[in-house]
């Protein structure tokens, strides 16, 4: 992955696709906790949720740079 | 106060301003809650969008505005579809730009003619979807009119911009609203699940136990289809809240499906044990009334005490109890049309008693810890449109836009471009609104309020402030006073237009100028766009509500006969009971309760309901067994004729209707005994013979001068 990329001629921040794939990286993600009913042993859900997304975003995003 | 306390309850009765006081504080606290989780995302998405340095933070700033809602769900679903919206008006701006970069006249009638296909688009979806809707098309509009007098080559940056500004702005008021004290849809679904499910066991309970006038079925089923699309539209905006909610999305569909069609069946017997009692011989009706005793005792104790599955345990007793119980009291009829029409009665119930089962069964599923994985069928809840309105908005918001433009393009007067713009936006916004005259003029006095606060506050509060703390502290408290007004259920348009105005008059840039002239000149454009569409509406009002669309709605609902004659049996049943749901629930909120049109439009419902079932029953039974070639061309021809008589109901049709289910019955009869086919057959027409025939229902301007027919009908038994 690179800090830029070509879709159809104009030019997309890395950080933008990455944005876009850890936001359905948690859907499904939610999808099967939703089912397992994982969300009951965590205090917050949707703190707990957003936290997931900062790590996988901030994690993955170190790899651009 | 400690020696008062142990008697709370005696003490809040004696004073009654107390409880009052509470209820009051509560509501002021979710009231307050509300508006910080408005502020901390406004001023948030402000500061971020300055940081990032996009080109208009004000846009980012609406943004917040636009979809703030009490409930976190709402904010993340409208977001949701925000998004789609955007980006496909974008998209769609895009395109129209590079099509007719250098000619104004095409430009305009492409640009108003996508804005109205999107507002037609928006009138056959429900709740955030037809949202998205009229996003696409205003959206296209803010993005291609202000650069396409100077630069259009400009477009490109100025879609990047906007969509940028506005998902900055999402995804700010979404994560706020879901963390900062959150209220959960969440739980108003749950209520919801849980009091349909108490009240529908209570009604069919007290309807087993006693008789019920008819006015108070129609009543009943009338809250049957409120509730069905009230918990589908909660549904649709529970997933996105909730990944709990979302994996039991199907499940909550199911549920639904269950209760409408247990509800249909319960009024089909209901309605078959009247008209039955009714008759010289009542012994049928008195045999069935026996039959359906264990039942009613089954849901004897409340549904708060009894576990579901106990109570479908219950359930599946009485119901495999029935036949055995059924063949005795057989017996002691006397007369074969006795006979006959307690078989009629024996079926519905068993159907009836399945339903109810499973209704609790699916009850008990959305209860338990884990959500189950077994594989359902997906099923989707249909809604009954009317093309014809959606072509009227078409041409409404069409000729408006093109109006609009016409006059910016003759006058040549600056802010053309703005006003008409934000009269798009406001068309667009309110085209689906039953009112959308009054409601615009509602909004246009609070936005005429925010405008006058914002010039109160960028010229004497703003112009001695320096830093965003400082315009933090400068804007807050005039803008507190909408998101504060918008909680208020009575003044949330004006809260809205009080909202709207400030913001988009301030419209916060980075830096902030002083340009009074500017101002005024923004502040006319918007009040002349607010009025054209108010006046728009009022010239050409939206078709919701009007007597013209319900005469078209209820000829739609009584076509449903036909589309359950005629149309694919493949989950047939399910989308002919939620778009009759959807059809009755449109008609319903635009009549007055207790008027001759509502009492008119229940009785129609209800004889659509009971006669499109047993039609797609009776279709299902001829698809399964093989008939004889002779009784399969009298039924098809019977389900024809009722086909065309619910079409065009007259007297003519109704003759013809009557004298071919009767042909169909007798072959049917003659045959009950031979194949084993038959007898099912003979079972759904006659159920629907005795729904024509019935001088009660809305059946009764059709029949009432063939007496003597009538008077044949009862011989045959």
């Amino acid at each position: 992955m690179r800090i830029e990329m070509a879709l159809g001629g104009s030019l997309f921040p890395g950080l933008l696709v990455l944005f876009v794939a850890v936001c359905a990286v948690l859907w499904a993600l939610d999808a099967v906790a939703g089912r397992r009913g994982w969300y009951r042993h965590v205090w917050h859900p949707s703190l707990f949720r957003i936290a997931v997304f900062v790590c996988l975003f901030g994690g993955l995003g170190l790899l651009l740079f | 106060m400690s020696s008062t306390s142990p008697n709370m309850p005696a003490a809040a009765a004696m004073t009654p301003w107390h409880a009052g006081l509470r209820d009051f504080l509560k509501g002021e606290a979710d009231s307050w809650l509300f508006v910080l989780r408005t502020v901390v995302s406004f001023f948030l998405v402000g500061w971020l969008a300055m940081r990032l340095q996009l080109p208009q933070p004000g846009t980012a700033m609406m943004t917040t505005v636009v979809v703030m809602h009490r409930q976190s769900g709402m904010v993340l679903a409208k977001g949701f579809y925000r998004v789609l919206g955007t980006l496909t008006g974008a998209a769609a701006a895009l395109g129209i730009v590079a099509l007719f970069p250098q000619q104004r006249e095409p430009f305009l009638l492409v640009m108003a003619m996508w804005i109205g296909a999107c507002a037609a688009g928006a009138t056959l979806h429900r709740n955030f979807k037809s949202y998205a809707y009229v996003l696409a098309g205003y959206t296209a509009a803010i993005i291609a009119l202000p650069v396409i007098t100077t630069n259009p080559g400009g477009i490109f940056d100025s879609a990047v911009a906007r969509i940028s500004e506005v998902l900055l702005g999402l995804v700010v008021s979404a994560v706020i609203s879901d963390t900062v004290l959150p209220v959960r849809l969440r739980d108003t679904l749950r209520g919801a699940v849980r009091e349909q499910y108490g009240n529908f066991l209570g009604f069919v309970r007290e309807a087993l136990q006693g008789q019920m006038p008819r006015e108070r079925m129609e009543q009943a089923h009338l809250r049957v289809v409120r509730a069905a699309v009230a918990l589908e539209d909660l549904r649709s905006s529970v997933i996105f809240e909730d990944p709990e909610a979302r994996a039991r999305s199907l499940h909550i569909q199911h549920f639904n499906q269950r209760f409408m069609a247990a509800s249909t069946s319960f009024q089909s017997l209901h309605h078959l044990i009247n008209r039955l009692l009714r008759q010289p011989e009542p012994a049928a009706a008195q045999a069935l009334q026996v039959l359906y005793r264990p039942l009613g005792a089954a849901l004897q104790s409340s549904p708060q005490d009894q576990p579901p599955l106990q109570l479908a345990a219950a359930l599946q007793q009485v119901r495999e109890a029935l036949p055995v119980q059924a063949a005795g009291l057989r017996v002691g009829l006397s007369g074969s049309a006795q006979v006959e029409d307690f078989d009629v009665g024996v079926g519905l119930l068993q159907r009836f008693a399945s339903e109810l089962e499973q209704y609790v069964r699916s009850r008990a599923q959305l209860l338990q810890r884990v959500a189950p994985v077994v594989g359902q069928e997906r099923l989707h809840f249909v809604r009954g449109n009317d093309y014809a309105g959606a072509m009227l908005a078409f041409i409404r918001t069409t000729a408006t836009m093109l109006l609009l433009g016409a006059f910016w393009a003759a006058t040549g007067w600056p802010s053309g471009s703005s006003a008409m713009l934000l009269g798009t936006v406001f068309a667009g916004l309110f085209a689906t609104a039953p009112n959308a005259a009054r409601l615009t003029s509602t909004l246009m006095g609070g936005y005429m309020a925010g405008l006058v606060a914002a010039y109160v506050c960028e010229f004497v509060v703003m112009a001695r402030l320096d830093g965003y703390a400082l315009l933090v502290a400068g804007v807050l408290p005039f803008f507190m006073i909408g998101p504060y007004l918008v909680s208020r259920p009575r003044l949330s348009t004006i809260g809205l237009g009080y909202t709207m105005g400030l913001v988009t008059v301030l419209a916060i840039t980075n830096p902030t100028v002083y340009d009074p002239q500017h101002f005024f000149n923004d502040a006319l454009s918007q009040v002349v766009a607010l009025g054209a569409a108010a006046v728009s509406f009022l010239l050409l009002p939206p078709v919701a509500g009007t007597a013209w669309l319900r005469r078209r709605q209820m000829a739609a609902l009584r076509a449903q006969v036909r589309l359950a004659a005629q149309a694919p049996l493949i989950g047939l049943r399910h989308r002919f009971e939620s778009t009759n749901s959807d059809l009755v629930h449109q008609i319903v909120a635009h009549t007055a309760p207790g008027s001759e049109e509502s009492r008119s439009l229940l009785a129609w419902a209800l004889a659509v309901n009971e006669t499109g079932r047993a039609l797609i029953h009776l279709r299902q039974d001829v698809a399964r067994e093989p008939l004889s070639p002779e009784l399969r061309r009298q039924v098809d021809a019977a389900v024809a004729a009722l086909a065309a008589f619910f079409e065009q109901p007259t007297q003519q049709a109704w003759l013809q209707a009557d004298a071919v289910l009767d042909a169909a019955i007798q072959v049917a009869r003659a045959g009950a005994d031979t194949p084993a086919g038959a007898a099912p057959v003979l079972r759904h027409l006659r159920l629907v013979r005795l729904a024509m025939v019935d001088d009660r229902s809305v059946m009764a301007p059709y029949i009432a001068p063939m007496q003597p027919a009538r008077q044949e009908v009862h011989d045959a038994h």
